[in-house]
């Protein structure tokens, strides 16, 4: 009897991850269109990277082997670009969602055999794994210049194992507030609000051990560190904390953030307004 | 409802069974009031006041396997709002519902395996891609056998005539190669019920005049029971065998097509451009025919079919003008909603 749920629970799980894999792949296909997007991306990526550069020159006084709170300005740099990657690798998921249910569009992920969650979170992965890859070797292409090459070991194995927590952490976050479109009638503001929180309290634009300590009291009890502070600093500087208790704090809030989404959506959704035809 | 046919009998032994059956159905949505002006938006800022909009009051329907079943209405009848309950997509806000014996808004995903949805004025193409992309996507959400699916996706192609712009991107077809694959896509997972939410909608003639015989020889070979919304009678007169209509979220009428077609829709609109400017006096009287319009080279008939026929009326106007252009119309569902009420059903 055992062996037969766990069969039929084995075989849903399959039949799940072909469909997301599907899903992923469509997805993908469908990003070679946006190729003016990307350029344009890459773009401001450099520009963003060059500003930086040159202000953190400026604060270490170009002297490459100066170290700021256990950071050098290679380490800094390429911090950034880590930081950067994962999110300009992160799609716009609030004003995706916010048409859907405004132009009605969700009927048609509603009317297949599939989560509409689950749908929304193979698309969105597959999309922002992909814009990773092509901004990490962008960002890396200006920070090899500007500092040097990468010579960071193990921290590679941490930035990757850490960067599918961060992406999936960002996907819930940002679901969370998109899935308030079902509530209210524009999500735009929510949206900003959480974006400048991931530059500041996430350590997008420098790590927290730079910040005053109580600010990062306050940081470590929020989940935007886990999105980019863990990847990025673990990358630079792996050791600096051990590895398993990043993952561990991650899956914690990937647990409270899955949970509040499916709430959210459960709840939304049996009161969904579709717009239009 | 001002008239309702004889709910049809389920017959018991000759194995037809119940598709969807729903029961006092009914959704009513809160809508957000806002005054005009600037102050308006203030006030409503400040203090927002909210009103109910009942888009679908009370529906009683029944319809069985094979059946195809036209479900009219004018523009914000419930049509489309009905449809996304019967699908899972909202949860009414009391009734019933049984749709393949599932109760779709509890159990959609499982229904969604056996039932297939084309909402005309919504797209579940990839934009950017072909259609043969969307094949392949809609075949791992369905689960299909690869085997199976390749038999079915080529017969499909064959049936549809899509060879051509299968490998097309999807944004480069045109509205009605587009519909075309839209249904084809609906009709991949074999579904046991398909729900046409405006399938013609803004196509051509001769485009329309396709998609109902591709639904039709689909619901033949395979016994597809299509519920069909429309605000186009011609869909229904050349589709379906029953029609039910809809107004202001409640049935006004549930009939056979025949008995509509004999009792209600027995007038068409005729729509001529005359070669040469329109003169009243040469147009001989017509029993049966009333002139709606007719102004420049435009004119339009209206022509009572319980009186004369089409034929007729085409003959003595082409006789009289030179015409350039003709259009025949069924009257708008208005129209034919308006002679509902006056008939008394």
């Amino acid at each position: 009897m055992g062996s037969r749920v766990f069969g039929d629970r084995l075989e849903l799980l399959s039949a799940r991850s072909k469909k997301a894999g599907a899903v992923a792949r469509i997805t993908m296909k469908q990003q070679m269109a946006y190729k003016t997007d990307f350029i344009m991306r890459a773009s401001f990526m450099l520009m963003i990277l060059y500003v930086f550069v040159q202000l953190w020159s400026a604060a270490y006084d170009g002297d490459a082997g100066r170290v700021i709170n256990g950071f050098t300005l290679k380490q800094i740099i390429w911090y950034l670009v880590f930081t950067e990657a994962i999110t300009m690798g992160v799609p716009a998921l609030c004003g995706l969602i916010e048409n859907e249910v405004k132009n009605g569009d969700i009927a048609i992920r509603l009317i297949r055999p599939l989560s509409y969650i689950g749908y929304h979170y193979a698309a969105y992965l597959s999309e922002a794994v992909f814009r990773f890859y092509i901004h990490l070797a962008v960002g890396g292409a200006i920070a090899w210049l500007c500092v040097g090459p990468p010579t960071f070991g193990l921290g590679w194995a941490g930035l990757f194992s850490l960067t599918l927590g961060a992406l999936t952490i960002a996907f819930l976050l940002n679901m969370i507030v998109a899935l308030c479109a079902l509530w209210v009638e524009e999500t735009r503001g929510m949206e900003f609000v959480l974006h400048k929180l991931q530059f500041t309290v996430g350590g997008m634009l420098l790590p927290l051990d730079l910040m005053p300590e109580p600010l990062q009291r306050v940081c470590a009890w929020l989940p935007f560190q886990a999105m980019l502070y863990f990847p990025a600093r673990t990358a630079v500087n792996f050791g600096a904390a051990p590895l398993l208790q990043q993952f561990v704090i991650q899956a914690a809030w990937i647990a409270v953030l899955a949970a509040a989404v499916m709430l959210m959506y459960r709840r939304g959704v049996s009161k969904l307004h579709v717009n239009g035809g | 409802m001002l008239y309702r046919e004889e709910a049809p009998k389920y017959a018991k032994g000759a194995g037809q069974v119940v598709a969807l059956q729903t029961q006092a159905l009914r959704k009513v949505f809160t809508v957000k009031r806002k005054d005009a002006g600037l102050a308006g938006s203030f006030r409503s800022l400040l203090k927002p006041s909210w009103e109910e909009k009942v888009a679908v009051r009370s529906i009683d329907l029944t319809v069985q396997r094979g059946e195809m079943v036209a479900f009219l209405g004018p523009n914000g009848a419930g049509k489309s709002t009905t449809i996304k309950m019967l699908t899972g997509i909202l949860h009414p806000s009391s009734g019933e519902a049984k749709v393949l014996g599932c109760t779709p808004w509890r159990e959609r995903e499982k229904l969604a395996f056996r039932i297939g949805a084309v909402f005309g004025q919504k797209s579940q193409l990839w934009y950017h891609l072909p259609p043969i992309d969307t094949f392949d996507l809609i075949s791992r959400i369905y689960e299909l056998d690869r085997a199976d699916y390749h038999a079915r996706r080529d017969d499909l192609i064959e049936r549809f005539e899509l060879g051509p712009y299968l490998h097309t991107p999807v944004r480069k077809l045109s509205l009605g190669e587009r519909m075309r694959c839209e249904i084809a896509v609906s009709f991949l997972h074999r579904p046991q019920l398909l729900f046409l939410d405006e399938p013609t909608i803004g196509l051509d003639v001769v485009v329309k005049q396709r998609i109902r015989e591709l639904i039709r020889e689909v619901n033949r070979d395979e016994g597809t029971t299509v519920f069909l919304t429309s605000h186009d009678a011609g869909d229904m007169e050349e589709l379906c065998s029953r029609a039910v209509v809809i107004h202001h979220g409640g049935i006004l009428l549930d009939a056979p097509v025949d008995r509509l077609k004999r009792e209600v829709l027995n007038r068409k609109i005729i729509s001529l451009t005359l070669a040469a400017g329109y003169d009243a006096s040469m147009l001989p009287p017509l029993p049966g025919t009333e002139v709606i319009a007719g102004e420049g080279r435009r004119l339009k008939l209206g022509v009572d079919l319980a009186v004369t026929d089409i034929e007729a009326v085409l003959g003595t106007v082409i006789g009289t003008y030179r015409l350039d252009d003709v259009t025949v119309e069924d009257p708008p569902m208005e129209e034919i909603i308006a002679h509902i009420y006056g008939t008394g059903g």
